[in-house]
């Protein structure tokens, strides 16, 4: 804090000796900032503000885009609580976050273990398992998982081997949605680097304490790493939950589009992209689209709220 | 840091001048569409859905049609059939639709309702486009309600492709005439001397389901609605089950993963009812020999069928219909574009066009030699504008069919479910 005191604001000119011109300055200072900014604001007031806006009140008519929207009040609501793939539409992906999420942060957290371990090569793992991260939401992997999981094909072939001849998962409906859930924990890298920093965090007094005490491994990760790293961890479980709410890309490729076979994989998100740009009832389709902003408003509301029970921070950093 | 103040003028200025770039560039990207140069020449955009052959032919086409008016020009718009209808909805409700483009019978009441189609009429008034020499009255399938909204490229008619070498080692023959029993019977016995399924899945195609209805009188779409009951749907689904079950359709779980490939081509199946002019993708993606087989019957005479068509359409709001109307009118007219094209969107819809085009290959002469016998057999009936909103129920008769057809829907409570959508997509 005492640097901070310390350096001066400015070297010494014409500003601090004129109080005045000083105002002025900083006034034109901050002309020069909001007008660099202004490409960013004009965007986000056209392209993001605004849009959001007009779809709150499109949420609340009936909206072909080609006449004007009509006023119908709660109608979209009420309809799509009672439209029976709309319902669907949340199990499958309620489903998809609760089976996605853990499994997907479990296995980043243990491949963070292993890779903050010292060894030779350590930086090319690392990259290694991030890479997927990168090209995962691309198109092209889509591509790839479809024709992985397909019928006759790699994954296919190797469950025959072991006996379990339930052919492809792409067209089955009970194993589609969880082709897209391995998709999305072959993107570990994310919340793994995240971890690999939090784990770096972990002062090592503790560890030799406790190793003095004899605590075994799984003691030692239990009662010090955990703790230690449950900030992280919260981040994570946020940040993955959120993601996986929103999932769409992997679900409309694997399933050729039409988020099926038998509408298993009809993610939210498909469900409103299907409403809004194949049958133009833009209407339900923001209202669909609030919805999801609510709901994710309110998982966010209890993991903040459920913090206080199991997330611990350093009395120190306080 | 004395010359502060000019590095500030200088930053503001450059702020200034970024953001004046950026909003004019806004600007100018806002408008789009057709425009006039200097010149006199005028550019229109030409859009259209299907695979590489079909681009590849219109591009030529197009240069051809350049050649002989060099003061229009054409910028080409291409993608796969259901990107092509996400873009142009939401390029037909932002009032930036191309100029002119490939349109179906499905789509011409939704957009007629919506304003967005030119009424070709008065184009054929003004003499820049020809509405003669349309062959089996196939320039029907434009008209709505006294409009011509839609000129036709070329005639088509569902047909039963079937797998050649199959049929031939199961001994069954498909013949003119044959009722659905016949049919289901040579099923069995391919199912029981080859091994392998009859049919792809006859029962989520909305445009058989069509044809089967109007063998009994009743048709898929009325003006505004719905042919047929709750009642019927069920039946034909829960038949359609009963033989996914037995082995004589294909399984659905099968038939998914092979996709963008055909349950046929893929071997997974016997036959497969489609559109004729869609027979040529077969021979390219299949091992087998396929040909063209008659849609079965009920009453061992009427198939029910009639022409379809992919038509041109122009754009309500273009500043150049003129030329739009000469365009079409090149594309449908003349004999060039004919050779060109040959039957990739269908038989050619004109005169000029079909006796210019003298197909060589085994594929394009047995859609020739089908769809001949089909008009001979003078079975040929009316064609009925469907109401808007047909391709979103379309879309959902294919997709409960699959949920029926993995058993995951039960058909009472799938035609229930088919006929609410369906409910909702007319009010749209």
């Amino acid at each position: 804090m005492t640097l901070v005191k310390e350096a001066p604001a400015r070297p010494a000119g014409k500003r601090s000796a004129a109080p005045v011109a000083g105002r002025r300055g900083r006034r034109r200072e901050n002309l020069a900032g909001y007008l660099f900014m202004s490409p960013w604001i004009a965007g986000f007031l056209l392209l993001t503000a605004g849009p959001m806006i007009a779809s709150l009140y499109y949420a609340f008519t009936s909206y072909n885009l080609f006449t004007p929207p009509k006023w119908v009040g709660l109608d979209n609501f009420t309809t799509m609580f009672q439209d029976p793939r709309w319902q669907k539409s949340v199990e499958v992906t309620l489903k998809y976050v609760v089976v996605a999420t853990p499994l997907k942060l479990l296995l980043a957290l243990g491949v963070a273990l292993l890779l903050a371990q010292k060894r030779r090569g350590q930086g090319l793992y690392r990259a290694a398992f991030y890479m997927p991260s990168l090209i995962g939401a691309s198109v092209s992997v889509g591509f790839v998982w479809r024709a992985l999981f397909s019928d006759d094909a790699v994954v296919d072939r190797t469950q025959k081997i072991f006996g379990l001849d339930v052919g492809g998962w792409i067209g089955n409906p009970d194993y589609v949605l969880y082709a897209l859930v391995a998709l999305s924990i072959w993107q570990f890298g994310a919340p793994m680097v995240i971890f690999l920093a939090g784990l770096k965090q972990v002062p090592q007094e503790l560890y030799e304490a406790a190793e003095m005490d004899g605590a075994g491994p799984f003691r030692r990760f239990w009662n010090i790493t955990l703790p230690m790293i449950s900030p992280v961890l919260f981040f994570n479980v946020l940040l993955e939950s959120i993601h996986a709410f929103q999932v769409f890309g992997s679900a409309y490729v694997v399933s050729d589009t039409r988020c099926g076979p038998a509408d298993a994989t009809l993610v939210y998100t498909c469900y409103l992209y299907q409403k809004g740009f194949k049958e133009a009832q833009m209407g339900f389709a923001s209202a669909m689209a609030w919805t999801l902003v609510v709901a994710v408003a309110l998982v966010t509301a209890v993991l903040f709220w459920s913090q206080k029970k199991w997330v611990h921070y350093e009395e120190a950093a306080k | 840091m004395g010359t502060s103040r000019n590095v500030e003028r200088r930053t503001i200025l450059k702020a200034a001048g970024a953001t004046a770039a950026t909003l004019g560039l806004a600007a100018t990207t806002g408008c789009g569409g057709s425009s006039e140069a200097g010149d006199g020449t005028v550019t229109i955009r030409y859009a259209w859905w299907g695979g590489e052959p079909r681009t590849i032919a219109i591009k030529k086409t197009i240069a051809l049609f350049e050649k002989k008016y060099p003061k229009i020009k054409i910028k080409p718009e291409f993608t796969d059939y259901e990107a092509f209808w996400e873009k142009f909805q939401t390029q037909a409700s932002g009032g930036n639709p191309p100029d002119v483009f490939q349109n179906a019978v499905g789509f011409l009441r939704k957009y007629d309702k919506r304003g967005v189609l030119l009424d070709l009429k008065a184009q054929s008034d003004a003499g820049n486009l020809r509405l003669d020499n349309f062959r089996n009255g196939v320039l029907a399938n434009g008209q709505v309600d006294g409009k011509q909204l839609g000129i036709p490229v070329g005639a088509n008619t569902m047909a039963l492709v079937i797998d050649l070498k199959a049929f031939k080692k199961a001994g069954v023959e498909a013949k003119f005439g044959w009722t659905w029993d016949e049919y289901f019977d040579a099923l069995q016995t391919i199912q029981d001397k080859v091994k392998i399924a009859g049919d792809t899945g006859y029962f989520s195609i909305m445009y058989l389901y069509d044809l089967y209805l109007r063998q009994n009188g009743k048709a898929f779409f009325t003006d505004s609605g719905l042919g047929f009951t709750e009642d019927d749907l069920t039946q034909w689904w829960e038949d359609g089950y009963k033989r996914v079950k037995s082995g004589l359709v294909a399984d659905p779980k099968k038939i998914e993963q092979v996709k963008p490939k055909s349950g046929l081509s893929a071997g997974l199946a016997a036959s497969e009812f489609t559109w004729d002019n869609f027979s040529i993708r077969y021979e390219g993606e299949g091992e087998s020999d396929y040909g063209l087989a008659p849609i079965p019957t009920t009453d061992g005479k009427d198939t029910g069928q009639y022409l379809g068509s992919l038509m041109l359409s122009g754009f309500s709001g273009t500043k150049h219909p003129k030329e739009v109307a000469q365009f079409i009118d090149f594309m449908v007219h003349d004999p060039e574009v004919g050779e060109i094209m040959g039957y990739d969107r269908g038989i050619l819809a004109t005169t000029e066009q079909y006796d210019a085009f003298k197909p060589t290959d085994e594929n394009n002469k047995g859609i020739a030699a089908y769809e001949e016998e089909v008009a001979k057999a003078g079975v040929l009936g009316k064609i009925t504008p469907h109401p808007s909103g047909a391709d979103v129920v379309e879309a959902a008769f294919l997709r409960i069919g699959g949920e029926v057809a993995q058993g995951k829907t039960k058909p009472a409570d799938a035609a229930k479910a088919l006929f609410s959508e369906a409910k909702a997509a007319f009010a749209g």
